[in-house]
């Protein structure tokens, strides 16, 4: 391999600490998508979990897969999911032309179709529990829980940080940090969609096969 | 980063939103998961078959993802995304699959043929079968 030598005769430096060309924003995305990804290998091990208990032995003479998921209804948390990430993907396309309202509008879009979101799967856990399918009846039940509540906490984390970014354009403008998070969000938000993906059929389509 | 730009809206990553991106994978993810709908409430193929066909619609879906919506692809501000997740892949994939086929090779062997259904329970295809 050729070794560049510059006009001294020494090598070029392999690195430069506060060097101009060193990218800040790409930096922070590339951190978050790597935390992402361990955060995927979360999901890993509880689907792995929901696997191994998904067997009529785990439901304990409790309720079956077959007997709690409704995958029309859970159609509508589809729906709802992926319009919120859609909504938010194109605050960024109103981002990328410096639209401010635009941006602010597709954020709010977010939060209320998250918002939604949320609804509809606390109204399905109210109706578990008050037909007795509780976390605590069987191993199924507890794996079936933990994976639709994680997904879920991830939402809540997700509208409350949709929240700090209204707050922080209103406050900050656009600035690069700002910025920034805007990406990470959306990295964020659009992993939820990802998830919900194999949450809807290896949970919800599957139990009514 | 080969262009200088102190205007964070010029960055490579938010310039790379794209509406018809963002509404195909939309658009796609839904249009897929509405066709798994579909077939499982059809009960149109066997169980076996259904849970590979929805498993493959999911597959489509999520590919679809990352590249309309992530838009990941093999340029130089996106290139170490996509072999970060490249390389997670397999990992995901023998996270569950092994500790699947540990468990069902332990079911197997361990448990009475057809002692787990109690009378009145009924069977479900599952990931161990």
């Amino acid at each position: 391999m050729a070794v560049k030598i510059v006009a001294d005769g020494k090598l070029p430096p392999l690195w430069h600490y506060g060097h101009e060309e060193h990218d800040v924003i790409a930096s922070k995305t590339f951190g978050f998508w790597l935390y992402m990804l361990s955060d995927a290998l979360i999901f890993a091990g509880i689907f792995a979990a929901y696997g191994v208990l998904d067997h009529t032995m785990n439901a304990a003479g409790g309720p079956t897969e077959a007997q709690i998921v409704h995958p029309i209804a859970a159609f509508w948390q589809t729906i709802a999911v992926l319009s919120s990430v859609f909504a938010y993907s194109l605050a960024t396309v109103a981002l990328k032309h410096g639209n401010r309202l635009g941006l602010m509008l597709g954020i709010v879009a977010a939060i209320l179709l998250g918002g939604v979101f949320m609804a509809l799967e606390l109204k399905d856990f109210a109706d578990l529990y008050a037909q007795g399918a509780t976390a605590q009846t069987s191993g199924f039940l507890s794996a079936f829980f933990l994976i639709i509540a994680t997904h879920g906490l991830h939402m809540i984390f997700g509208l409350i940080w949709l929240l700090v970014m209204l707050a922080q354009i209103l406050r900050l403008g656009l600035t690069a940090p700002v910025v920034a998070q805007l990406l990470n969000l959306r990295l964020f938000w659009q992993f939820q969609a990802a998830i919900w993906v194999c949450v809807y059929v290896f949970v919800y389509l599957k139990g009514a096969i | 980063m080969a262009a200088h730009s102190d205007d964070p809206l010029q960055h490579p990553e938010v310039q790379q939103a794209s509406v018809f991106g963002y509404t195909a994978g939309f658009l796609a993810t839904l249009a897929l998961l509405g066709a798994a709908l579909l077939l499982t409430e059809g009960h149109l193929m066997p169980p076996e078959q259904l849970l590979g066909g929805i498993s493959g619609l999911a597959l489509i879906a999520l590919l679809a993802q990352c590249f309309l919506s992530f838009g990941l692809d093999i340029t130089s501000h996106n290139i170490w995304k996509s072999v970060s997740l490249i390389l997670t892949v397999p990992l995901f994939i023998l996270t569950i699959g092994l500790t699947v086929w540990m468990f069902q090779q332990l079911d197997a062997l361990t448990m009475i043929p057809g002692a787990s259904v109690m009378p009145g329970m009924t069977m479900q295809p599952t990931l161990l079968q």
